[in-house]
This record gives C-alpha cells, sequence and structure tokens, in this order.
C-alpha cells in the first residue's frame, strides 16, 4: 500500500460516526484531563481503558491518542494562568506563561500555544505517517550506554535551565535526585529509604511533586499576597491575539521544538516531558531573545509546548512501528490492542491497515478539532482568573487534590503533595528554581537504571560507556555546551574579536 | 471529569452499605464486589483481570469493579485483598511472582505463605519462550546450549527484571543444566529486552510468549525453546526444553485470591461461581488470543500449585546464593 492509498483508506476508516466521535470525544476528554491540575494522560488513559474494551481496536487507539494529545494541548492551560501544570510536560511552560501572563498576554500566550502544539502535532503525523517502518529502527540504536550518556549528560546541561545563580538550580537538582532514590530500586526491586512505609515502595510519584511543588507553593503565595496585589488585569478581546512581533518570535521556536520532540518521541523514555526540558534550553541557548527567556519571552512558552505535541505523536512510531512501547501511555494502547486480539510488532501496519492508516488520519482531525475547540475556549479559560479567589484557590486546591491521588490511587500520595507544596514555598521564598529538581527527579532513576543494565550487559566493563559511536557522539556534543563559555572566552583571546558583539549585531 | 464518575459510584456504594443490613451469608452477594490488579493498567495482569471480572459479573448477577493498586512487584495490592474484611467482596488478581518468591526474600509482608490467604481459582499459566535474532548463529536450541557449554559467563540473556519467572527460568536451567547463562535485567518492561535483542547487544532474551509473538511471526525474531515439557502450541518450532531433559519448565501463573476467614457458604459460592468463568469457553478463547495457557483450577488444587512452586524457590535461591 503506497502513502496515498494509505491515507485514502485511513479517510475511509476515520469517517465513519464511531471513529470521528471516538477521536472528538478522545480530544476533548484530553484537554479536560490536561487542564484539571494533577490529572494527566496516563491516569486519564487507565481510566478509560476499560471504556475502549467495548469499542473496536481502531476506535479505542483513536480515543486514547486523542487523550495524549488533546492532554498536550490543555496542560499549558493552568501553568499559563496560575502557574501550576495541569501535567509534567507542561512544568517549563510555567516559568515563562505565568510571568506573562502577569504582564497581561495570557490570551495571546494560550494562542500561541494552540498553534504551537498544532504545527508540532500535524507535522509530527507527517513524518510518522511517511517515515514510520524505517524510524521505527531508530529506537533500536540506542542501548544502556546511549540512553547513560543521553542521560547523565542531559542532566549536566539541564542543570541551569531556568537561570538563577548555579546554587539557585543545583541544590533543588540534588535534593530531586535524592527524592528520586525513594522506592524499589528498579532492576533488584530492593526497598530503599522507605522507613517500613509499603506505599513509599513505589517511588514519589512526579504529579504529586510537581502538582505540589507548584500548585500548593503557588496558592500559598497567592493567599500571602491577597492584601496587597491587585486583580489580574482585565482581559481585553484586543489582548486574546498574540501581536505581530509575539508571532514572528515564534516561528523559530515551533519548528525547532517539531523537531525536537519528533527526535524525543522515538526513544524509550518519558518523552513529550523530556523534549519540553530539551526545548526550553535549546530556546535559552539559540534564540536571539534568549537573555528575556526565564522572565516572561514568548519562545519559553512557543518551544517546549511545541515540542510535547510533536514528542506525544511521534511515541507513536515505536509502538506502531515495532509493537513497543516506549512509556507509559503507549504500554497502555499496547495492552487495548492486545485485549482485542491484535497482537503488536512489525507486521501490524500491513496486517491491520486499518489501525495504522486509521488511527493517522483520526491524529489530523484530531489535531484540527483541537485547534477548532481550543480557540474559542481561551477566553473561557482567561476569564477563570476573573474569578473571586475565596471560590478560585479552594477549587484549585480540591481539584490538586483529587489528581494528586488518582493516579495511583494512593492517600500517601496526597500527603507527598502537601509537603512538597511547603517545601516548594520555603524554596520559592529562598528563591531557588523550581523546575531543576523535577528534571532531578526525571533523570536519576533513569541514569542509574541505564548505567546499571549497561554494567550487567558489559558483565561489569566500564567500557560500555564509551565504546559505541552513538554514546561518543553524545558526550561530546554535552562537552560542547557546557563549555561554551570557555570556548568562547577562548577564541576571543585568539582572533582578538568580540564575539559576544558581534552576534549582538547580528540581531539588530 | 472521570474523577467526578468515580466519586459519584465511590459515595453510591457507600451508601449501599450503610443502608444494606447485615446480610447473611447464603444471600451472597448482595452488593458490589471490588477486584483489586495489583499492577497498573498496561500489564498483562490488568486485561486477564476485566475479563475475569466481566464474565464473574454476569454469574454473580453483582457488578464486579476493578481497581488498580500497583506496586512492590504486586506485594501492595496483594497485602491490601488480605487485608480486606473476609465477606467476599474484596478479591483480587495475583501472580506466582508476588505469592511465591517475594515472601522469600521481602520479610515485611503480612504474609508467609499459602497458609495467609484464600486461594480461589487458578486462571492460567504462560510459559517462558526464548528468543533470538532472526540472523542469530543457532539453528536450534541444541546448538545454542553447546555454545553456552564451551563459553561459561559469555551468552547473555535479557530479562524482565532481576528474579522474574524469565530470570528464574533460567537460573533453574543453569543449576539442572550445569550451564553459566548470564542474565540482564531489563527494568522498563520486556520491551527494553527486544530492542537489545535486535539491536544485537544481547544475545537472547528469555520473556512470556505474549511480549515476543509479533516479531517471531514477523520473521525479526526466532523461537529457539519453550520452558514447558511439551509443545507450546503459538510457537511450534520452539523446542521444549523439558522434553530435552532439563527439569526446567517454570512458567508464572495466574491467580484470584481472596482474604482468610470467609464464611464457608461465601468461598464454596464465590470459588465454584470463579471456577465456572475459568472454564468458559468465552475465557478460554481470551487465554488463547493472549497466548496464555489456560489452567483453571479450584483452591485445594490451586494451594498445592503454589506450595510446589515455594518449594522450588527455595531451593532455586539457596543455587543462586551459592555461586
Amino acid at each position: 500500500m503506497t502513502t496515498l492509498d494509505g491515507i485514502l483508506h485511513g479517510l475511509h476508516v476515520v469517517f465513519t460516526y464511531q471513529n470521528l466521535l471516538a477521536a472528538l470525544a478522545g480530544a476533548l476528554a484530553g484537554t479536560v484531563i490536561g487542564v484539571l491540575p494533577g490529572l494527566g494522560p496516563v491516569a486519564g488513559i487507565a481510566m478509560i481503558l476499560p471504556i475502549t474494551y467495548s469499542l473496536d481496536a481502531t476506535a479505542g487507539i483513536i480515543m486514547m491518542a486523542g487523550i495524549f494529545y488533546g492532554a498536550m494541548y490543555g496542560g499549558s492551560t493552568t501553568a499559563v494562568l496560575i502557574n501550576m501544570p495541569g501535567e509534567s510536560a507542561s512544568v517549563m511552560t510555567c516559568i515563562d506563561g505565568y510571568k506573562l501572563t502577569r504582564k497581561g498576554r495570557a490570551g495571546a500566550v494560550l494562542t500561541i500555544v494552540a498553534v504551537g502544539s498544532f504545527i508540532g502535532g500535524t507535522i509530527s503525523v507527517a513524518g510518522v505517517m511517511l517515515f514510520a517502518p524505517v524510524l521505527g529502527q531508530f529506537g533500536i540504536l540506542f542501548g544502556p550506554a546511549e540512553f547513560f550518556a543521553l542521560t547523565a549528560g542531559g542532566l549536566m546541561i539541564l542543570s541551569r535551565i531556568s537561570g538563577g545563580t548555579l546554587a539557585a538550580g543545583l541544590f533543588p537538582m540534588a535534593l530531586g535526585l535524592v527524592l528520586s532514590t525513594v522506592g524499589q530500586e528498579a532492576v533488584t526491586g530492593q526497598n530503599r529509604f522507605t522507613f517500613g512505609f509499603n506505599d513509599l515502595s513505589q517511588g514519589i510519584e512526579l504529579v504529586a511533586l510537581v502538582v505540589g511543588l507548584y500548585g500548593l507553593a503557588e496558592i500559598m503565595l497567592v493567599i500571602e499576597s491577597l492584601h496587597t496585589q491587585v486583580k489580574p488585569l482585565n482581559v481585553r478581546l484586543r489582548d486574546m491575539m498574540p501581536t505581530r512581533t509575539e508571532w514572528r518570535r515564534s516561528w523559530a521556536p515551533f519548528g525547532r521544538g517539531t523537531m525536537l520532540g519528533f527526535i524525543f518521541g522515538l526513544l524509550p523514555g518519558p518523552a513529550a516531558t523530556l523534549s519540553s526540558f530539551a526545548s526550553y534550553r535549546l530556546e535559552k541557548a539559540v534564540s536571539k531573545h534568549r537573555d528575556e527567556i526565564g522572565d516572561g519571552a514568548i519562545e519559553g512558552v512557543a518551544g517546549p509546548e511545541t515540542a510535547n505535541n510533536a514528542a506525544a505523536t511521534a511515541s507513536m512510531v515505536p509502538l506502531l512501528a515495532l509493537g513497543i512501547p516506549f512509556n507509559a501511555i503507549t504500554a497502555l494502547m499496547l495492552a487495548a490492542l492486545m485485549v482485542h486480539g491484535v497482537q503488536p510488532g512489525p507486521l501490524l501496519i500491513s496486517a491491520h491497515p486499518d489501525i495504522f492508516w486509521g488511527v493517522i488520519v483520526s491524529m489530523y482531525v484530531g489535531n484540527l478539532m483541537l485547534l477548532v475547540l481550543n480557540i474559542p475556549l481561551i477566553g473561557v479559560w482567561v476569564s477563570m482568573l476573573r474569578i473571586p479567589n475565596y471560590i478560585f484557590l479552594p477549587l484549585i486546591l480540591m481539584l490538586a487534590v483529587i489528581g494528586s491521588y488518582s493516579v495511583r490511587n494512593s492517600m500517601m500520595d496526597v500527603y507527598i503533595f502537601l509537603l512538597v507544596g511547603v517545601l516548594g514555598y520555603i524554596l520559592r521564598k529562598l528563591e531557588f528554581q523550581l523546575a531543576p529538581m523535577v528534571i532531578g527527579l526525571v533523570l536519576g532513576p533513569l541514569i542509574e537504571k541505564h548505567m546499571r543494565e549497561g554494567l550487567f550487559m558489559s558483565l561489569g566493563e566500564v567500557s560500555v560507556f564509551y565504546s559505541s559511536p552513538i554514546a561518543i557522539t553524545i558526550w561530546v556534543l554535552v562537552l560542547l555546551i557546557l563549555t561554551i563559555g570557555i570556548q568562547r572566552a577562548l577564541i576571543e583571546r585568539l582572533f582578538g574579536v568580540r564575539l559576544g558583539k558581534i552576534v549582538l549585531d547580528n540581531n539588530e | 471529569m472521570n474523577f467526578l464518575v468515580k466519586s459519584a459510584v465511590t459515595l453510591l456504594t457507600a451508601g449501599a452499605v450503610l443502608n444494606g443490613a447485615p446480610a447473611l451469608a447464603q444471600d451472597y452477594p448482595t452488593r458490589d464486589i471490588t477486584f483489586v490488579v495489583p499492577y497498573n493498567p498496561g500489564g498483562a495482569t490488568d486485561p486477564i483481570s476485566r475479563q475475569f471480572s466481566s464474565q464473574l459479573e454476569k454469574v454473580l448477577h453483582v457488578g464486579v469493579n476493578v481497581e488498580n493498586k500497583p506496586g512492590g512487584s504486586g506485594t501492595i495490592g496483594a497485602g491490601q485483598i488480605m487485608r480486606s474484611k473476609p465477606d467476599g467482596y474484596t478479591i483480587g488478581l495475583s501472580d506466582i511472582g508476588a505469592l511465591a518468591y517475594q515472601p522469600l526474600i521481602n520479610k515485611g509482608l503480612v504474609y508467609k505463605n499459602s497458609d495467609d490467604y484464600q486461594p480461589i481459582v487458578k486462571l492460567s499459566e504462560q510459559p517462558v519462550v526464548l528468543v533470538v535474532r532472526a540472523d542469530a548463529r543457532w539453528k536450534n536450541f541444541d546448538e545454542f546450549v553447546a555454545e553456552v557449554k564451551s563459553s561459561p559467563g559469555k551468552i547473555r540473556v535479557g530479562v524482565n527484571g532481576l528474579r522474574t519467572a524469565p530470570d528464574l527460568v533460567i537460573q533453574q536451567f543453569n543449576k539442572v543444566a550445569g550451564t553459566r547463562i548470564v542474565t540482564v535485567p531489563f527494568s522498563g518492561g520486556g520491551g527494553e529486552a527486544t530492542i537489545a535483542v535486535l539491536g544485537g547487544r544481547i544475545e537472547a532474551m528469555a520473556n512470556s510468549g505474549a511480549g515476543n509473538i509479533g516479531h517471531v511471526k514477523a520473521g525479526t525474531l526466532r523461537a529457539l525453546a519453550v520452558f514447558t515439557k511439551g509443545k507450546y502450541e503459538p510457537f511450534p518450532d520452539a523446542s521444549p526444553v523439558g522434553d530435552a531433559g532439563y527439569n526446567a519448565t517454570m512458567g508464572s501463573a495466574f491467580y484470584v485470591i481472596g482474604p482468610k476467614g470467609m464464611p464457608p457458604a461465601v468461598l464454596t459460592k464465590l470459588s465454584n461461581a470463579a471456577l465456572q468463568v475459568a472454564q468458559s469457553e468465552e475465557f478460554r478463547a481470551f487465554a488463547k488470543a493472549n497466548v496464555y495457557v489456560a489452567e483453571p483450577k479450584g483452591p485445594s488444587e490451586m494451594k498445592a500449585d503454589i506450595d510446589q512452586f515455594s518449594q522450588i524457590y527455595t531451593e532455586l535461591l539457596k543455587f543462586i546464593d551459592q555461586r
């Protein structure tokens, strides 16, 4: 089947009442799940999994994919409006998105996010469609050594992701790494630092930590400043649309975010979250307005939000081309396929063209639906800022508690949410950065796991970590990025030119 | 929105509990049954649980609600089932690893052996299959074993975690064949081990059949052996290890358990209904589609089954510790 035949077949599959409805229901549910703090796509898909058992396999996967990318659209809403990420892939969006909201640009930011998500999503679908069988092999190139380089190197590069002093980034990151060691250790299953609480053996739940760290801390800060702070600015219709400058500054981050997200989606791990970190860091490094990022620059929102959508879409590649789920969400989709007796694997595309092409076309349709749905909704979301705080804050708190509980049906996560909220408040008061803590918690277990798997595999030979070309390339890149300041100083010294000046001149 | 539905359901159930006068055991069941799944949805345990509970609903004429309680290699969910009130309204799925292996290495659990909970029904067994890349140099299992023997400690087999069923059966093979196959535990599920085999980083992988049948059918992986006695239907080309003279035939298995101390009338009704489901054509068809071997066994047979596993694991642990 050629690509064109495939698309036609896919259109045929998607344009039935059931499948269109599945795409719409998934996209809608995903948006809601994304908007509600704490309720992430994993919990959302897990909840609807039983419903998909009663649909046929194609409709089930279309619906689940809809929830996944719908949540990526919705997740940024609360991050931008109230500094509380709707799910972990929107942590980076808080930094600049919330600062822009304080400047009265909430509507514009949300429009940029919706358009960026649409671009990242649709370009990524095209990539999946054209290259899925080939790209499936890309993941195979990565083994423990390559992932160790990617995650450990990534940790070093990301330590100063959100600016501030070195200590303001490193201390929370160390804290995140320490917290990530709590619970059942990944390789042998030994319990660590659980202090006799059986519930802690699952580790510190990321969602509870993120919602507590940002959400609860933010609520406390708002309450503290209730008497001094003026109400959020009234948003006029004119302010809903981004200015021409904002559009112009967003195109490059859209493009870079799409590429980064797509590549991360092909690799194992929490792709959407990691790609949003990487995109933010990339914007900070290469954007023309890099000095403004962190103080409310549109690039800091446009890049990560595009990346997480591209990643969500691209992570369908390993699932559909290899039958191997690379993250928790595609694992759920795999389960749904198997319930219907569809055996995932390299034969899926040829044996079940309905599923492959149906899902591809449904992702185009779904992204379009989301764009159409979300642009009018922005007005609704922004007007939520006008709800009096005595109603709004308890409502948010209630949702956050339910969200923390719902991920694993665990009260322990609610206690963690509360404790981390207090910790986040203190850290913010002391002007520490919060994002590195999340990064530490996400990357810590991955680094440890890949290092130990590598050593198991090499029968204890450390050389495994620097004997593959890909791993070496990654380490060289990491070194180059880390020493960029020294390199610049060296070149200036040797050639007597002011590089910083030249770059600056080019900008004007 | 889902949580609203969820809380509404919780409130309704709570209401039902308050309204109902203490029901007599003979009337069982008068309200919904909670079915605990000790893993996240997405693993093998969730689909089989939902299949079982939806069929149990039809036999007992009450709702059977699945609740995922993941963590601790299945021990957290198992603990929740065992600590619940023994009234027949909380039961759940468990697997041989959580029931027979975990108590041997984890002393902090609420259970030690099969006397500490109520066996209800055995559902299925999943044999372990040994697969290699399609272009691997071994044509069959004999050649593989020959190389394992000639270069001890060099052949690496990927498994989905240390001391999981595939790892343990490889250790059992090491014990009976006097070999030294090295297992590499990949903790991110079977998928990671699969890409390591496909990428040529390890020589082979051992996993339950469901994870690899897609690749074997596509011809990217080849099944060399299956750790069973007798052929394993979905993998006709894999030679049964048990028939080659090695007593290494442990797979993993799924069971339904409840807290101990249920009223005899409740237990009889529940276990008969459960056995009826496990023996049904519909359940067998589900098992076949998922490459499971259906093995319906009632409470006493199931208990003997678990005790036998505990015995084998205990001996195996001694062997592993000596190495």
